[in-house]
């Protein structure tokens, strides 16, 4: 058994130095196919994550119509906190409103001096719990709101939220379809690749099948070869993301992204990194495999 | 050893490659099997390695019936016999050494005991010295020598060699005749498809002989 699986790894490798040519086209096809599935999975957690930080700081502005009066103020903050899709409740009166406003107009202040205190309307700036913090949560509190105030306006960048869900939506169908087509066709180059490495070494084949040699003994060397490919297709994948992620970063292209301060680019996680070198080996067994399997005729 | 009844072999409806054919070998026999072009030698032999299938028939090899079985045994079968070609098939990329190293390792032999089994193979057809030259440097006589070797190396009941010395002069054919009447005289059943007249009356043995796939002729050396 142990000399067995020495004989099959040592054919397998030596295989591989006979047609370093066709070894390595097949190393690299799944190489370019794992990288690509593996940078649209990356661009797809990133927007993603980009998506989760920026729905954070949605919050709805409620602007009243009239400012609600000191004695009943508690009670409607207490109201507002306990429904479930509002996780923060921060109220603004004319006068806090004013004050901002004079904060940001800085040394241009003085223009409101003739103004009255109460020109800009009070509001109630809520934060959302993150599981409400999409357009069904949002149109909730809507309603709940038009039920306990008398309104005004609203804001909450409702078209920006709809169109964002979407693009990250279709973004992740985008990724699906384009990852399982690139998939399908390296393993289909992977398996027609194999099948010319079989096809040049088919006198082997023929002499091995001629002296008594069992199926199961032809095919685990082949089988191993792709295996081995695919790994090494998987980890150059790896390593070509790791240099061109590394380099995204020290080039700080990250500034590019209209991020916020602490946002950092994600990679993949050591489980997707085996994973990805893990999925180059399926690639390349199953690429053999089905080529074997019209093949090798006794 | 070998036992055909009523075989016949049909690559397509209208051509008959072996037809009818019932013979029997036994165990040490020494058998040429001659006959004109096309008169059906190589398929016969196909038929004995299961690289054909008979269309009627039935075939056993080893006492054991050949005629349907299955792929999975058909390994099995090879490993009780070896096959030698006019054309060698040695695998030009490899050795000396690991070309009749091929034919233990396919049969899952042991290290050293495939190391000492080539060397004697080897150095029964006179060729231990050449074990880490390539077959093409060598000439045809000793490329087929060392597919006699493959074929040897595994100790065969049976032997199959078809025209083994068709592209060889006649000096390399007599080398060749002597390690088949070793092999021969160490038990090995051995069936030689030939065209060449001569080696008969050198080496005087059992003739069949096919016309057009029908057994016409199955002579014995007559005695002394
Ligand atoms: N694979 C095949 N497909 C179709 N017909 C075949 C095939 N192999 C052989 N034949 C036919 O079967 C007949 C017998 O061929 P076979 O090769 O057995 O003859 P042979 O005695 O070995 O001839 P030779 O002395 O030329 O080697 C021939 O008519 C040949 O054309
Ligand atoms: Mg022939």
């Amino acid at each position: 058994m142990l000399e067995n699986i020495r004989y099959f790894i040592l054919r397998a490798l030596r295989n591989m130095r006979q047609w370093p040519f066709l070894c390595s086209a097949a190393i690299l096809t799944m190489a370019v196919a794992l990288a690509t599935v593996a940078t649209f999975f990356l661009v797809v957690i990133n927007v993603e994550q980009l998506a989760q930080r920026w729905t954070e700081e949605i919050q709805v502005i409620a602007y009243l119509r009239k400012p609600v009066p000191q004695r009943d103020l508690a009670g409607i903050i207490e109201t507002l906190k306990n429904y479930p899709e509002i996780a923060e409740v921060h109220y603004v009166s004319q006068q806090d409103a004013m004050a901002r406003f004079r904060t940001r107009l800085a040394d241009d202040a003085s223009l409101l001096d003739s103004m009255d205190a109460d020109v800009l309307p009070a509001s109630f700036e809520l934060g959302i719990r993150p599981s409400f913090r999409n357009q069904e949560g949002i149109d909730r509190i809507i309603e709940r709101l038009e039920n306990t105030l008398e309104l005004d306006d609203l804001r909450y960048g409702q078209k920006w939220l709809e169109r964002f869900n979407s693009f990250v939506n279709m973004l992740r169908f985008v990724g699906l379809v384009l990852g399982s087509f690139l998939l399908l066709a390296a393993l289909f180059i992977v398996s027609n690749t194999i099948k010319l490495t079989l096809y040049a070494r088919r006198d082997e084949l023929e002499i091995m099948a001629l002296v008594g040699a069992t199926m199961r003994f032809i095919k685990v060397p082949f089988l191993l070869e792709g295996a081995i490919q695919g790994f090494l297709g998987g980890l150059i994948s790896l390593l070509f993301l790791m240099l061109s992620f590394n380099l995204l970063i020290s080039r700080s292209l990250t500034s590019f992204w209209l991020t916020p301060g602490d946002f950092q680019l994600l990679f993949l996680t050591l489980n997707q990194q085996l994973g990805l070198v893990f999925s180059g080996v399926v690639l390349g067994v199953l690429g053999s495999l089905s080529s074997l399997r019209r093949f090798v005729r006794i | 050893m070998i036992q055909l009844y009523n075989v016949t072999k049909k690559y397509s409806s209208d051509s008959v490659a072996v037809k009818d054919l019932t013979l029997q070998i036994d165990k040490g026999d020494f058998v040429y099997i001659t006959g004109a072009s096309g008169a059906g030698k190589t398929t016969f032999l196909r038929m004995l390695y299961a690289a054909e299938k008979p269309t009627r028939g039935q075939i056993l090899v080893d006492r054991k019936n050949i005629t349907r079985i299955r792929g999975n045994q058909i390994p099995y079968l090879r490993r009780k016999i070896g096959v030698v070609f006019q054309d060698f098939k040695l695998l030009q990329s490899r050795t000396v050494y690991e070309n009749v190293a091929f034919a233990l390792e396919a049969q899952g032999k042991k290290r050293y005991e495939v190391s000492k089994k080539v060397y004697q193979a080897l150095k029964e057809v006179g060729l231990e010295h050449r074990l880490q030259r390539k077959p093409l440097e060598l000439s045809g006589g000793e490329q087929q020598r060392i597919a006699i070797a493959r074929a040897l190396v595994v100790d065969p009941l049976i032997l199959l060699a078809d025209e083994p010395s068709g592209n060889l002069d006649l000096g390399v054919t007599l080398e060749i005749m002597e390690l088949f009447k070793r092999a021969n005289a160490r038990g090995t059943t051995v069936l030689l498809a030939t065209h060449d007249h001569s080696l008969n009356q050198r080496f005087p043995r059992r003739i069949i002989t096919l016309d057009k796939g029908k057994l016409v002729g199955d002579q014995r050396p007559l005695p002394g």
